[in-house]
């Protein structure tokens, strides 16, 4: 049922290259799940958010600092290895300096004609944000209108802000088969479906899920749901690990990832006049990442809701080594989890991620929250 | 051939006063480790037999050796469990397993049966790896955490010490402990780094009780911050076959400012006991095998 996704997930490259050579349309890769992708879908753009590989390299030791996280680490080594080579543009929209370094150090080594630094507020809870944000979306758009050598009018905008939305609210429909006591998705299978939504066609990736949601009521899963799981934590693609809980008796059921529900989880605006400003809301007011989370720690009790609404047993805490913004949160937030009742484990990933002794700290926490039958 | 200093006491034993054949439900828990490789059989809940040897290169040998050592002389077969358990890293290598279980719950639980259930902190130290288990009064994981990484403060890295100071595993703890005054911890921790700091400070001039005074308090130290980042509570007690070294427990007691429980039993068999017990627990619940 979800094969289509697993492929796309599997063969992004040659999916973005079929694309472009189909639609003669240009591909931007996006750094960080903040950039506007509405305004570039409103240039018949296909925004594709750069994900690294997962395999050991060499080529970015004297790029980043040491202490810089393996996520910037493997998206910068994709540049450097040609492995995006068909992408006409690259946008970062401003959060942490890790993955700002890893773009920088791509707009000057690899050869492409556009690169824009998109500043995005940190302090995404002051008044001040949605206007600031909202002047930075004017200049992107016509940076875009620039390199493009057409207008964005608001239509175009219209049909970009449709075109998000019908996604998201596709795959809000979708999650909420993984709500229940038997979910009808694996966490697996979600992610194929939540990561390859970054870079393929929204309307295309809309569609298939719609064919999926047609048939998802009547599907039986062939594995036992088991403990019910949530994932926290910044960018998670990593299919081998999700893979590896949900065989030894768990079922991923949400996340808050910026590769998952941080992605898709509110709209933009379809009803306001100035439509920039409608598209500047959304990303000031979405579900926040920890670099933007202050003074106000709003994720908390997002993440605890979602815990809630998903009825979870435990929640996998993941971090990407050296990733400060969510360093800083992992302890603070296990200590209002487990006050909230919610079980964690703490994991610490790397590019690679060493799945014996993980799989051994999992079974051990699946026996924590179930297994009332040995005692 | 030289010898093997690291060597510790590889032993089976069961208990002559009793008649297993008298018993409702025996199981066992066959713990197969990195380094060493436990079965415990138990009657009724009760401890009756045990080995505890040394792990082979092979996980389904080292499981059958240990279990045929400690059926040893009792008249009982393998047909005669009720539940068999398999822990430990080879835990799904144990051919004659009914069910898996992490060692981490079995240290827990086998704690638990050891120690007693006033004990809610547990430390494992296994041959290449630590765990700081927090428990409830059942003897049930509340939280856990495993040393990442590295194997620097396990059984592996003492014995490697043990080789290359030529001193029997056995007298490292006391040895350790024949010094004027402490001297400063080792400043690696990892096993192939700590040695060669060894040998530089043998070369300098340091007893061999210094060294191993400087090793087993790196080594407690580094358990100690373990414990720290999951958070001690009272009671306290060691499994693993560290727990039988003083010289290091002594130092963590020091630094925790705590006493660890002590055990009539071997610390190295309480992943297996546990086993044994969760075995036990499957049976009442109507969940053991059809014999």
């Amino acid at each position: 049922m979800f094969s289509k996704f697993e492929e796309w997930y599997r063969d992004r490259h040659d999916y973005a290259r079929a694309w472009k050579e189909k639609s003669s349309g240009k591909v931007f890769g996006c750094f960080c799940s903040y950039v506007p992708e509405e305004i570039l879908v409103a240039a018949n753009i296909l925004p594709v958010r750069v994900l690294g590989s997962h395999e050991p390299q060499d080529v970015t030791e004297p790029h980043l600092f040491g202490m810089f996280c393996p996520f910037c680490r493997d998206v910068l080594a994709q540049g450097l290895k040609g492995r995006y080579e068909y992408l006409d543009g690259i946008t970062l929209a401003q959060s942490c300096i890790h993955l700002r370094q890893a773009y920088r150090s791509w707009e000057q080594h690899v050869d492409q004609p556009f690169s824009y630094y998109l500043p995005h507020p940190m302090s995404v809870q002051s008044p001040a944000a949605v206007p600031y944000l909202r002047e930075e979306l004017e200049n992107y758009k016509k940076a875009v209108e620039e390199f493009t050598g057409s207008k964005i009018t608001n239509d175009d905008l219209d049909r970009g802000i449709r075109i998000l939305n019908e996604n998201r609210e596709a795959m809000h429909e979708l999650y909420k088969h993984r709500i229940g006591p038997e979910p009808k998705l694996s966490g697996k299978e979600a992610m194929w479906v939540t990561v390859s939504s970054t870079w393929i066609d929204k309307e295309e990736h809309t569609a298939e899920i719609r064919r999926v949601l047609k048939l998802i009521e009547e599907r039986e899963m062939d594995r036992e749901c088991g403990a019910k799981l949530m994932f926290v934590g910044s960018e998670n693609d990593d299919i081998e690990f999700i893979n590896m809980v949900e065989s030894v008796g768990a079922t991923v059921v949400v996340d808050d990832h910026c590769t998952g529900t941080r992605y898709f989880w509110n709209s933009t605006a379809d009803d306001m006049n100035d439509r920039i400003e409608a598209i500047a809301k959304r990303y000031v007011e979405r579900p926040a990442c920890p670099s933007k989370d202050h003074p106000v720690r709003t994720r908390f009790p997002h993440i605890l809701k979602l815990a809630k609404d998903f009825d979870v047993q435990g929640v996998i805490l993941i971090q990407q080594k050296f990733c400060d913004p969510h360093e800083a949160d992992m302890v603070p937030l296990r200590k209002y989890l487990e006050e909230n009742d919610i079980p964690c484990l703490f994991l610490e990933f790397d590019v690679t991620v060493p799945l014996g002794p993980f799989r051994i700290r999992v079974e051990a926490f699946l026996e924590m929250v179930g297994e009332e039958d040995l005692f | 051939m030289a010898k093997e200093f690291w060597r510790w006491k590889e032993y089976n034993w069961h208990d002559e006063n009793r008649d297993w054949r008298e018993g409702k439900i025996v199981t066992s828990g066959v713990d197969v480790g990195s380094v060493s490789s436990q079965a415990v059989i138990m009657v009724d809940g009760e401890l009756y037999a045990f080995s505890n040897m040394r792990t082979g290169s092979n996980s389904p040998d080292s499981a059958h050796n240990a279990m045929n050592w400690a059926l040893e002389d009792t008249g009982m077969t393998l047909d005669d469990f009720n539940f068999v358990v398999g822990t430990g890293y080879g835990r799904v290598n144990v051919p004659f397993a009914d069910k898996a279980i992490t060692e981490i719950a079995c240290h827990a639980r086998g704690g638990n049966y050891m120690y007693g259930p006033t004990v809610r902190t547990i430390l494992d130290m296994g041959g290449q790896d630590c765990k700081a288990i927090l428990c409830d009064e059942r003897g049930k994981v509340t939280n856990f955490l495993m040393n990442d990484k590295c194997a620097a403060g396990t059984g592996r890295g003492m014995e490697v010490f043990a080789d290359l100071l030529g001193v029997s595993i056995e007298d490292v703890g006391d040895l350790s402990f024949d010094v004027e005054e402490e001297p400063p911890p080792v400043s690696s921790t990892c096993v192939v780094f700590a040695k060669s700091e060894a040998a530089s400070l043998l070369r300098e001039g340091w007893s061999q009780s210094k060294v191993l005074a400087a090793y087993c308090s790196a080594m407690a130290h580094r358990v100690f911050t373990l414990l720290e980042r999951v958070g001690v509570q009272k009671d306290f007690a060691i499994t693993g076959g560290i727990g039988k070294n003083s010289g290091v427990v002594k130092r963590l007691e020091q630094e925790l400012g705590l006493t660890a429980l002590t055990a009539k039993h071997d610390t190295q068999i309480a992943g297996a006991l546990g086993a044994a017990l969760f075995g036990k627990a499957l049976v009442e619940k109507g969940k053991g095998r059809k014999k």
